[in-house]
């Protein structure tokens, strides 16, 4: 049997690179450990951290005493000191829990209660016309809101890649496109020592299990089968940017059993968002949206902002969502082995509460660890980084100024949303290897023409900067690829005779 | 200060035909500065791709390709002493400025040698194009894979590119680029499984229908609709099901075709961002800026011509509209534009779905373009009230554009109190 190619030592393994494993690669790069985080796809962020409502929670949807509501509430209110350090895109925009009728006003009082006891800021109760002076398009019938003035939404492309990007500057070191496909153990299963891949082993003494949807998978390869994951898809539409402004914060419906409701939100970046859906489903990638999905989400929209038009949609997308059977999220060093940590079940509010999850996890190496690890100072340590700078956000002068030093930033290959060739090449520096892959670093694509007039261009640079054909570009890795082959060679003169 | 202004007289955004023949009037009209604004590496638009034949019978009564076609305009703009920006995106338009007493256009550049410059022009030609309709307005369901594309990017791949996007296609829509593209591909030694139409009717022209795809043997399917894309990574098939009169999915219809690529032609919707910026009012029916027999916009300076006023079918009218723009605009510019001081509002009845212009002065002749909603087939009456106009036609189809031309002299005659002349289609 050939050899296992080894991959290198660690002192920690994070497995998964979505908002949960990036914000906890950062906050573990503040302390001189080695860190390899892996990750299966190809460009990053895939999952749910790339398909999710982009919404930072209050905090009050969940009972007090569970860990998510802690944590949610507590996240919120790192995230906007990180968007500076981490330069990534946030909006203020305050969130509404719109109630129609006794029932749901109910709720919403309960809300507000749970939201105080988790030490929510900035909660209100108005009413419907309240609410109808700041969003003037939404729903005649909702009489009562529940207005929450913390409520943020965040370009979560954005905000996942800068917590990785920063990682990796402060010197852990992100593997894509390479999959866990079982867990390596010390001393008769006592401890883990790592994890194998399809690119080889990887060995650490301690690995932070953090793969979304997969985490009851990779649990079950450590012994551990005390919860399991449903994967319960939600579907989305976007809209185009001139629709974003029919409301302008984040809209909730009253929330049910199965999660927090369809949305109407205006994204970061000033599209419309609805969605999602909840439904629960076996496979845990399947992202494919369904008619009666978006009939759905629709129409659950409608009952928010009757006006939303249709046909101004661009796009449809649908997440997979971690659900746990557990009610909260599991975080937690497991006893047998030593060194392994679940991070699972991180559905909503997932997002918003990763910078605090992150925090926790290191608290447990800290607490838990001690013995195995050091969490000692990382005296290079550098909180900062900048994204790419956005062409579209800047000042003409600024865009005068970077023109002349590259003439790549004077030449626009996405009009829709106002990329340069400069954006598109840095974001294949910094590790965009796909066209997914580039649109979520930089954005082209994810306009109104969805594509049609950069794709060739993007193609075109992504071959050149990667040294490959672009018959390899794939549109989000294996086997996506774009061009089939080469058209007909046209005949030479001496073919002819 | 990290930017030039340059000083213009006209200024023409697009260097495809409506911008080309645009730039050519306004300097035979009198125009001394004038330049063309093209983002691409040269000069032609969509024409650079549209490699087929068909251009040009109506102008100069000979079948060109594309690149001939517009070979013939730009030598012709060269020699007119029209000066070409290419590489040159135009990314921000500043509402018209009123200076010097009138309004002066103002607009924003990047070039990758010359960096930002700013153009303020005495008078602009909008001639931008349009854009295609892309999937996610369809709100097809299913997976996202890669293998699909409108049918304009698969010309952009093969024509220009060299590169095949895919060996298996179907294709959704009857719009012409679509059906121009299911010849390409079976030419370039890729399967063409069909095209399906979600309407009852073909939406490009019929000649199309003839050359493209009955020629080649491929079918075509109206009141279809693709409704589901399969494959996670590559497309590997699509759902299509039947529609009913509704335009309802009949049950039982759905069927799966397997294929690796998904070419859309699902209709073209003129490029106005610009034009939202400098602030000119849009009809909500074309999508493009109302404009009056001198192609003037609603903002005084500003001009547009060709598919980001209306979709036409041929080209030969972009280039013709596109000079009456130029002409217009160069008389502008000079201060020589006078209008006809009449107000009138070109009103519809309901078989037809756009007209443009919309509005007339009588200040000169003028041609209207429209569209009828369905498709009439047999005799029907074209007409212009106030007995303007009147023409017998075999059939109006909604792919095949319609003109109407109105003479300013009888404009100028009607009461003073007519405001609005209403064009209609009596059916017999």
């Amino acid at each position: 049997m050939a050899r296992v190619r080894e991959c290198g030592y660690y002192d920690i393994i994070v497995i998964g690179c979505g908002i949960v494993g990036a914000a906890i690669a950062r906050d573990l790069s503040r302390y001189a450990l080695k860190i390899a985080v892996i990750d299966k796809s190809s460009d990053l962020p895939s999952g749910a951290s790339r398909a999710n409502s982009s919404m930072l929670h209050g905090g009050f949807d969940d009972e007090p005493g569970l860990l998510k509501a802690k944590l949610c509430a507590k996240g919120n209110r790192m995230y906007r000191p990180l968007s500076e350090e981490l330069d990534f895109k946030i909006r203020d925009c305050g969130s509404f829990v719109c109630a129609k009728g006794a029932e749901e006003e109910k709720h919403i009082e309960k809300l507000y209660e749970q939201g105080k006891a988790n030490g929510v800021i900035g909660l209100e109760i108005v009413s419907g016309d309240k609410l109808r002076e700041k969003e003037p398009n939404a729903a005649p019938d909702i009489t009562a809101a529940l207005w929450c003035s913390s409520g943020a939404i965040v370009n979560n492309f954005e905000a996942t890649l800068a917590f990785i990007d920063n990682a990796c500057q402060n010197g852990a070191s992100l593997f894509t496109e390479t999959e866990v496909t079982g867990l390596l153990f010390d001393d008769a299963g006592a401890n883990i020592s790592g994890v194998s891949t399809n690119r080889g082993n990887f060995r650490a003494p301690i690995v932070i299990n953090a793969a979304g949807t997969y985490t009851d998978v990779i649990s079950r390869m450590a012994g551990d089968d005390s919860f399991k994951i449903y994967p319960t898809r939600g579907e989305y539409f976007i809209f185009d940017r001139s629709a974003g402004n029919l409301v302008t914060s984040f809209l909730f419906s009253c929330p049910s059993a199965l999660g927090k409701g369809i949305t109407v939100a205006r994204t970061a970046d000033d599209n419309l968002l609805i969605g999602p859906t909840s439904v629960r489903q076996t496979d845990r990638e399947d992202t494919g949206t369904t008619i009666p999905g978006l009939d759905e989400a629709f129409e659950g929209a409608k009952r928010l902002v009757p006006r939303i038009p249709r046909n101004m949609s661009i796009t449809t997308f649908a997440g997979v969502r971690a659900n746990i059977d557990i009610g909260d999220f599991c975080i937690k060093a497991a006893d047998k082995p030593r060194g392994f940590v679940n991070v699972a079940g991180i559905k909503s509010p997932g997002f918003t509460s990763a910078p605090a999850i992150a925090e926790y996890v290191a608290e447990i190496i800290k607490d838990s660890f001690g013995g195995i690890v050091k969490l000692e100072k990382n005296p290079t340590f550098n909180p900062e980084r900048k994204h790419i700078p956005r062409f579209s956000e800047l000042s003409n002068e600024e865009r005068a100024e970077l023109a002349r030093k590259d003439p790549k930033w004077g030449q626009i290959v996405c009009r829709c949303e106002s990329v340069t060739e400069a954006q598109v090449v840095e974001a294949v520096r910094r590790g965009a290897r796909t066209v997914m892959g580039v649109k979520m670093w930089v954005r082209p694509g994810m306009g109104r023409c969805q594509g049609g007039f950069c794709s060739p261009m993007v193609v075109e640079i992504l071959a050149r900067e990667l040294g490959l054909s672009p018959l390899e570009i794939t549109r989000q890795g294996g086997n996506s690829k774009l061009l089939t082959g080469m058209t007909k060679s046209p005949l030479l003169p001496e073919e002819l005779s | 200060m990290n930017h030039n202004t340059r000083e213009i007289d006209v200024a023409v955004i697009g260097g495809g035909p409506a911008g080309v023949a645009a730039a050519i009037a306004a300097r035979e009209n009198g125009a001394e500065n004038v330049a063309v604004f093209e983002r691409d590496r040269e000069a032609g638009g969509i024409l650079r791709q549209c490699i087929h034949p068909g251009f040009g019978l109506h102008t100069f009564g000979e079948e060109l390709t594309g690149p001939e076609y517009m070979e013939r305009f730009i030598k012709r703009a060269h020699e007119a002493g029209v000066e070409f920006s290419l590489n040159t995106m135009v990314f921000q338009m500043d509402e018209p400025l009123a200076e010097n007493g009138g309004k002066t256009a103002s607009f924003w550049t990047m070039n990758p040698d010359r960096g930002v410059e700013r153009v303020k022009a005495k008078a602009l030609v909008l001639a931008m194009g349009c854009r295609e309709r892309p999937a996610g307005a369809l709100g097809i369901a299913g997976d996202r894979p890669a293998g699909v594309y409108t049918a304009g990017t698969a010309q952009r791949f093969v024509n220009m590119e060299g590169f095949m996007p895919g060996t298996k296609a179907v294709i959704m829509g009857t719009g012409d680029i679509g059906l121009i593209m299911a010849r390409r591909m079976m030419l370039e030694g890729a399967e063409v499984v069909a095209v399906f139409e979600i309407m009852p009717w073909v939406s490009g022209l019929r000649r199309n229908i003839a050359q493209c795809l009955d020629d080649f043997g491929i079918p075509y399917y109206l009141r279809h609709s693709v409704c589901e894309l399969h494959g996670r990574e590559r497309l590997e098939g699509v759902s299509v099901v039947e529609m009913d009169e509704n335009r309802r999915p009949i049950e039982g219809s759905r069927k799966f075709i397997g294929c690796d690529t998904l070419l859309l032609a699902v209709g073209l919707i003129p490029e106005n961002e610009l034009s939202k910026m400098a602030g000119v009012k849009l009809d909500a029916m074309t999508n493009g800026p109302e404009v009056n027999e001198f192609l003037q916009t609603s903002a005084e300076c500003v001009f547009a011509a060709g598919n980001v006023v209306v979709v036409y079918d041929l080209v030969d009218f972009v280039s013709e509209e596109g000079a009456k723009a130029g002409k217009s605009a160069a008389l502008y510019a000079l201060g020589k534009l006078s209008d006809g001081g009449r107000e009138f509002r070109i009103e519809t009845d309901s078989r037809i779905r756009i007209i443009s212009p919309q509005k007339l002065t009588g200040g000169q002749d003028v041609t209207l373009y429209l569209r009828v909603g369905e498709p009439v087939e047999g005799k029907c009456e074209l007409y212009a009230e106030h007995g303007l106009f009147s023409k017998t036609l075999r059939y109006a189809r909604p792919g095949e554009m319609n003109e109407i031309t109105l003479s300013a002299e009888k404009l100028q005659r009607l009461p003073a109190d007519i405001k609005s002349i209403k064009i209609g289609l009596e059916v017999s």
